[in-house]
């Protein structure tokens, strides 16, 4: 971010706000691209992950190689296809509802440190401001399910509506663990404080609960499987996007898989290391300019590994009842959740003096 | 005490059904073979009495209609002019888009001549296609022209009927027609 204000303004000559705004529509308009790039890989690896659990192949015909270019297929498809907006709809809730949905999961990157520098804002309260923005998706999920005048999209939108205070509350206990540990809300800070003191993971047995508890409330944050109720296939034809078609569909499909990488960044960077290597083998936060880009590398490499677990798991086990939900939100995740973060604080004070 | 215990088995129960459940699906993701077949480049070996199209030796037919009355869809339908025993074809189509594949016209006939084939890849771009015409030539042939003159003197059993591949095996026969109908899909 410094390095683009600098260069906007010293050798493009810029002056007043336009260096900030150039850097901040760099930014966002490469974070847009590798989103999308991000997204349809995502697809077409999670099509691959069904169906080689499956037995099956998957995508194998589009662009040649194991059917690379199935998903830009079906994204140029979406975009041909007509926007219906089904009669009776409330129009502008109806039109605007995929903006609010994508946005608020997008707006998510702003604070996931990537690199060292690679990081638009590095906010104070970065871990709560990702899962606060992140829940605007939950508004859009709403409006969606409430402005299609279809039953089905009603019933999705409640079952969101149900399902998400019984996860939010888990997540964010389950990430007081970690904060706990590093003592900061900063995301850089845990990068830092990984570096030099290895894994977060491994500080205490506690975080393992806590790991735990996020990963399987992130699960229900991404609605994927087992706790897809508001699309729920097989129950509400696909929830609280039925009556959505063409392009404003697929921001749906794209704010999964965004949702995905947000929270995977998240679990990634807290828990697992962030951009720095095991055992701070290189020390990738103090690298000289161009290779500290090594630090995306690691990152993506551990998210991708978060994303294949999800997937995996996804393809593993069965949609569960909403009781079901429920009880594992409150029941099951928010008492371990706290129990973890009163044992980390215990920890913390015994062991680490 | 009991809830108790139920809670934390009930824990145990979850975390250890769903490891063994990843645990499945990841020897499935990693060692399994896949089923699948890529059809279009690769197909499955098709069993020697599959029921597919039907095939036709046009030259052993006496027109005796008994594979059409055995049809329990009525989907085949013959014509053809006696001139003795030498007949003279106007027709004798199969509609696939009546037919069953049920092989009640094989068994009927006298002489053996209907048969079907593994052919099975019978799609067309329109209704009307489907209706296959199952004959070699329409018309007399000049064998059997020959043959009809032949009739007219005394006593002439005529040269065997050559064309058409007579007296060559089912099999090559089948394979010659199957390659013809192909080519005429193809075109």
């Amino acid at each position: 971010m410094d390095i683009l204000i600098t260069f906007f303004a010293e050798t493009l000559g810029m002056s007043g706000v336009w260096p900030l705004s150039f850097a901040y529509a760099t930014c966002i308009g490469s974070l847009l691209g590798f989103v999308t790039v991000y997204a349809m890989f995502a697809i077409w690896m999670e099509r691959k992950v069904a169906a080689h659990i499956q037995q099956r192949l998957g995508p194998m015909e589009v662009g040649g190689w194991h059917g690379w270019a199935q998903s830009p297929a079906d994204a140029l498809k979406l975009l041909f296809k007509e926007d219906i907006i089904p009669d009776g709809a409330n129009k502008w809730l109806f039109w605007i509802a995929p903006a609010v949905v994508f946005c608020g999961v997008f707006a998510g990157f702003i604070a996931i440190p990537f690199a060292a520098g690679v990081q638009i804002v590095d906010i104070n309260l970065g871990v709560f401001f990702i899962i606060a923005i992140a829940s605007i998706e939950v508004v859009g999920v709403i409006m969606a399910g409430w402005a299609s005048n279809s039953k089905y999209s009603l019933f999705g939108a409640v079952r969101e509506a149900a399902q998400v205070v019984s996860y939010e509350l888990p997540s964010a206990t389950a990430l007081l663990a970690p904060i706990l540990v590093v003592g900061s809300f900063k995301l850089s800070d845990f990068n830092a404080y990984q570096a030099e003191h290895g894994w977060v993971l491994f500080a205490n047995p506690f975080m393992w609960i806590a790991l735990l508890c996020f990963f399987i409330a992130s699960l229900a944050g991404c609605k994927r499987a087992p706790f897809d109720l508001p699309e729920a296939e097989s129950e509400l034809v696909s929830g609280f996007h039925t009556e959505y078609s063409g392009m404003r569909f697929s921001f749906f499909g794209l704010e999964e898989y965004v949702s995905m990488f947000v929270v995977s960044a998240i679990t990634a960077t807290l828990f697992l290391g962030g951009y720095t290597l095991p055992f701070n083998l290189l020390d990738v936060g103090n690298l000289p300019a161009p290779f500290h880009l090594i630090g995306v590398a690691v990152l993506v490499v551990k998210i991708f590994a978060v994303i294949f677990v999800q997937m995996w798991l996804r393809w593993t086990l069965p949609r569960m009842r909403v009781d079901q939900v429920m009880s594992l939100g409150y029941k099951y995740l928010l008492p371990w959740g706290l129990f973890a973060v009163a044992g980390t604080a215990i920890w913390q004070v015994w062991m680490e003096g | 005490m009991g809830s108790v215990r139920e809670y934390f088995s009930s824990i145990a129960n979850g975390l250890g059904s769903a490891a063994k459940g990843m645990g499945v699906t990841l020897r499935h993701f990693t060692s399994e073979p896949h089923i699948t077949v890529q059809y279009p480049r690769e197909t499955k070996p098709i069993p020697p009495t599959y029921r597919g199209m039907h095939i036709l030796e046009q030259d052993k037919c006496i027109d005796c209609g008994l594979c059409a009355k055995a049809c329990p869809v009525d989907c085949i339908e013959i014509e053809a002019e006696h001139h003795g025993r030498v007949l003279e074809w106007t027709k004798f189509s199969i509609d696939y888009k009546k037919c069953i594949f049920c092989e009640f016209c094989i068994p009927p006939c006298p002489v053996d001549c209907i048969h079907m084939t593994t052919e099975f890849e019978l799609a067309t771009e329109s209704p009307d296609d489907m209706v296959e015409d199952m004959l070699t030539w329409t018309g007399l042939r000049p064998q059997d022209q020959a043959k009809l003159e032949g009739k007219t003197k005394p006593k002439a059993p005529a040269a065997k009927p050559a064309a058409g591949g007579g007296g060559d095996d089912l099999r090559s026969r089948v394979a010659a027609m199957m390659a013809k109908k192909k080519a005429e899909k193809e075109d």
